[in-house]
């Protein structure tokens, strides 16, 4: 084409055409890296001269008219509807069936008779608070036990004194949980005189029947209830026990009489074994 | 579907009856449940525990 060529004049046409954007599932437009913070040339300068590309114009890239060894050329760009590839799932494929919108027949795995359902219903119910219940019941049991002394503890906690060896009258001294314990085996005499005291006149009212569980044995800790001495057996003013420390006086029933000692001797748990004439504390 | 009914009229029908027989079942369960498995504990061991080999030692 030479340079003489006529002018020839071009039409240049305005196609308005739905924009090319992906649309995610949910219906909205997908437009990556579209950038809405960015301003127009010259808004934030007020004015002054600008190096970028006039905003209110297109760009030459863009299209339009242009001069081009004299002929006039018209350059138009369409955006053609995208080809992005989208889902298409099984289901959308799927043949529509004539019966797509009614039930589907269930019978075939309904319960047999409602009755028996609902007592299988109630039977498992039922089964798993029993097993809930018991293995609820066991470890509350087996949390109790553990916090019970076990059985060489408990054995080590009690000892057993042969009355036998123990004559009438006599006071016998043993060991039982790091303190004395005091046993005496009291005649007839001695048990009437215990009994025999006015109970309220005492300073820690107690009857000898509660103090001893047989009449002729007397068993207590021998440990002085003012400050912890041991008393000493057969002496003091009632016949009974007196501690040296302080000058406490405890009767034949192991009582407080007279002295700075508050309360009785302590009785501990003691019991009687008949069939091997034994004493056994603790 | 007799059963069925007759245990659901009996027992699972009013609520404290069915509460109260889950604990009888759960006290009568831990028993047999404590004794069928000591039995097998005696069975498995057997020759091997103190009361099996007592007559040996203690002569009473």
């Amino acid at each position: 084409m030479s340079a003489a060529a006529p002018l020839r004049p071009l039409a240049r046409h305005s196609i308005n055409l739905p924009p090319t954007v992906a649309a995610r599932a949910s219906g909205a437009p997908l437009a990556p890296k579209l950038n809405l913070h960015a301003r127009p040339h010259g808004s934030e300068h007020h004015g002054h001269a600008h190096s970028g590309p006039r905003h209110d114009v297109a760009p030459r890239w863009a299209g339009g008219l242009s001069l081009n060894n004299g002929a006039l050329r018209s350059k138009t760009f369409v955006n053609a509807a995208p080809t992005i590839p989208s889902h298409r799932t099984l289901h959308t494929s799927a043949v529509v069936s004539s019966d797509a919108n009614s039930v589907p027949d269930f019978s075939a795995y309904k319960a047999k008779s409602s009755s028996s359902n609902r007592a299988l219903s109630y039977f498992v119910v039922g089964s798993a608070g029993v097993l809930s219940a018991s293995s609820a019941k066991s470890t509350v049991v087996d949390l109790l036990t553990s916090m019970s002394a076990s059985a060489d503890v408990l054995a080590l906690a009690k000892i057993e004194v042969e009355m036998a060896t123990i004559p009438e009258g006599k006071n016998v001294i043993v060991k039982w949980r790091g303190k004395p314990v005091f046993i005496r085996h009291r005649t007839a005499d001695e048990i009437e005189e215990a009994r025999g005291v006015e109970i309220k006149s005492l300073r820690d009212p107690e009857s000898d029947e509660a103090r001893t569980k047989k009449p002729e044995w007397l068993v207590m800790l021998g440990v002085c209830t003012h400050l912890g001495c041991v008393p000493i057996g057969e002496s003091g003013d009632y016949g009974g026990w007196f501690c040296p420390c302080h000058g406490s006086h405890y009767d034949i029933s192991g009582r407080i009489r007279k002295g700075p000692a508050p309360l009785n001797l302590e009785v501990p748990e003691h019991d009687f074994n008949e069939a091997d004439g034994k004493i056994i504390i603790g | 579907m007799a059963f069925a009914n007759a245990f659901y009229n009996s027992i699972a029908r009013r609520n404290s009856v069915f509460v109260s027989s889950i604990f009888a079942s759960a006290f009568a369960f831990s028993i047999g449940f404590d004794v069928a498995t000591t039995s097998f504990w005696d069975s498995w061991n057997k020759g091997k525990q103190w009361k099996d080999i007592r007559h040996k030692y203690v002569e009473q």
